[in-house]
């Protein structure tokens, strides 16, 4: 199923899988799920045991789908290999070589991507650095905390410059100003064109970095998209959104009847909250009637298309 | 999700040559495998030639134990049969699948590199590991044989200890690379490795006639002089008779047996290649 507003082209599509299956035995762990993801950050949301990991896996080339197709740059990775040097990887597992240090670790990750030894060396300068580092380059990974080494698990998938990038649940155990300066990371690789997957169980974590989403539940895509597209797709729970004015009972009177208006109810003397079901044509509407009405509306505010409101409301049946 | 067009025509990438990565992947890993902590107990293990020849020379100087039937002894009793399978399984069975099951692998499968270079360099790393440590042990028992003298050195005896070398060489890539495929193929390789080395080599090495010909043993102990043992004859005569005839071990071609191990070497090592390439993630 290609969900609500995928909104890539089938050639710009640098992730793609088709109708792809994983079955464990008689556990069907992914089941027949489409997607197609170009470029910018998307987050690969679903609850724990949701066959996020498994469907995660299998587009970075490391499991193979019991059915369907998986491309990558329209290659399957697990047999064309060589397009791994553009792809970055930094799994959810904390496991690393122990008796490394980071700096080594690092300078591997590179010479095995394929750079010469003074280039290995600069970029693993540059990427220490970048994660603050540099103090630890020559400590044992097995003295690494759990914030640094999810720091030089982003720093070994990213620093050879790749165009598409796994991430998978990768601001675990970092501290407030290291999960900033990652989102931020993350947030830049998407505006510079690469693609970005996210996988997380942390709605606002991917809230921060993306709004667009895949959404997984029960080894099923259920929704692909802009988390409002895909808000607004849910019937049976319009969006409710409050305006705060200066004249909540004339804007309230405006407003009953309005087209993508279901309800509205004045909350108190200076708000007044909508119910819609189209809230993306609601948005676009509303300036319009302000402007030609000269209604008195001060602050917009939207109550339920958070991520985590539509992932509950996605789930839930 | 924009709509960005995507060309890969002028990037299109080319997978590490295989002997390149093969062998930054066995360097890296020999470090790897050089730190682990059951080294030390190899170790302990590989000495127990170098004290037995360290308690001959301090003990029974004078019981007419030459080096050369200590060595041939050594040999063909202690590290064929018992230091090569075990160094080997140590060593081979957690060669790949022990980051298979930890997960570090990853960081090997998310590269631009063919599995079989990962395999192959990561079982060559594992094979110098195990001919290195047991090539220190029978260097260690060389000098303790010569420390009284070098008038031991004779060509026979040269001859034999560097055979041993080789044997001990062509050991360790035969049994590490089959333990290295049992490592691949079972989540918990040591009981098949202990049934293997112990049960199975055991069992075919003392059944009569030809059918030992399918243990390795047999033919790594078909390559080295065999020590002079103490035949039957306390034995009544038929009885001894027919065990002599029964357990007699008819040498084959050398060059058959070295055609073996190779080929059992080689045969593990690809089975091996297919089992990684059909590995799947599980961490």
């Amino acid at each position: 199923m290609i969900a609500a507003g995928a909104g890539v082209r089938e050639d710009a599509a640098r992730i793609k899988a088709e109708r792809v299956g994983k079955w464990f035995g008689e556990v069907i762990a992914v089941n027949n799920c489409s997607i197609a993801i170009g470029s910018g950050v998307v987050g690969l949301l679903g609850a724990n045991g949701a066959g996020k990991s498994t469907l995660f896996k299998m587009l970075a080339g490391l499991i193979e789908p019991s059915h369907g197709r998986v491309r990558v740059f329209g290659r399957e990775l697990r047999r064309d290999v060589a397009w791994y040097r553009r792809v970055g990887f930094c799994p959810e597992s904390d496991a690393l070589p122990e008796w490394m240090t980071g700096r080594e670790f690092l300078t591997l990750a590179l010479r095995l991507m394929g750079f010469d030894r003074k280039e290995s060396a600069s970029r693993t300068d540059r990427w220490l650095e970048r994660f603050e580092l540099v103090d630890a380059q020559n400590r044992k990974l097995g003295g690494y905390s759990k914030g640094m080494r999810q720091k030089l698990k982003l720093a070994q998938a990213l620093a050879h410059d790749p165009d598409v990038i796994f991430l998978d649940e990768p601001l675990n155990g970092m501290d407030p100003v290291s999960r900033k300066q990652s989102i931020d990371l993350v947030r830049d690789l998407g505006a510079e064109g690469r693609t970005v997957l996210v996988s997380s169980h942390i709605l606002p974590e991917v809230e921060s970095m993306t709004s667009e989403i895949v959404l997984i539940d029960r080894g099923r895509v259920l929704a692909e998209g802009a988390v409002t597209e895909i808000r607004d797709k849910i019937p049976e729970h319009p969006t409710t959104v409050a305006l705060v004015s200066s004249d909540a009972r004339r804007l309230a009177g405006f407003l009953i009847g309005r087209d993508h208006v279901k309800a509205v109810e004045l909350e108190d003397e200076r708000r007044v909250v909508v119910r819609t079901e189209h809230a993306v044509a609601f948005y676009r509407a509303l300036p319009g009637w302000v402007l030609e009405n000269d209604l008195p509306v001060d602050e917009i505010l939207t109550l339920d298309d958070s991520l985590e409101a539509v992932f509950q409301y996605l789930t839930e049946g | 999700m924009t709509d960005a067009t995507i060309t890969t025509a002028d990037r299109e990438p080319r997978a590490l040559p295989t002997l390149t990565a093969l062998l930054s992947i066995a360097v890296y890993s020999v470090r790897e495998m050089a730190r682990r902590r059951r080294l030390i107990s190899l170790g302990l293990l590989c000495s127990l030639p170098v004290i037995a020849v360290l308690v001959v020379r301090i003990f029974f100087p004078e019981e007419g134990i030459t080096p050369h039937q200590q060595l041939a002894a050594l040999s063909h009793d202690v590290i064929i049969p018992l230091l090569i399978p075990i160094v080997a399984m140590a060593v081979g069975a957690s060669a790949i699948g022990e980051q298979v099951e930890e997960g570090t692998i990853v960081y090997l499968w998310t590269r631009p590199i063919r599995r079989r270079a990962i395999y192959l360099g990561r079982l060559l790393a594992a094979q110098t590991v195990a001919a290195v440590l047991l090539s220190l042990a029978l260097a260690a028992c060389f000098l303790i044989m010569i420390s009284n003298g070098l008038q031991v050195v004779t060509f026979d005896f040269l001859k034999l200890y560097l055979t041993t070398f080789l044997l001990i060489a062509l050991g360790a890539f035969t049994y590490t690379s089959l333990f290295a495929a049992f490592g691949t193929w079972f989540r918990k390789p040591v009981l098949p490795g202990i049934i293997f080395a112990f049960g199975w080599e055991n069992l075919i090495t003392n059944i009569p006639a030809r059918v030992q010909e399918f243990s390795l043993r047999f033919h790594l102990q078909n390559l080295v002089e065999r020590p002079p043992v103490s035949d039957t004859a306390d034995l009544p005569g038929l009885l001894g008779a027919l065990l002599t005839a029964a357990f007699k071990r008819d040498p084959v071609p050398a060059l058959q047996s070295v055609a073996v191990l190779v080929v059992v070497g080689v045969v593990a090592a690809l089975v091996g290649i297919w089992m990684l390439r059909n590995k799947e993630l599980e961490k």
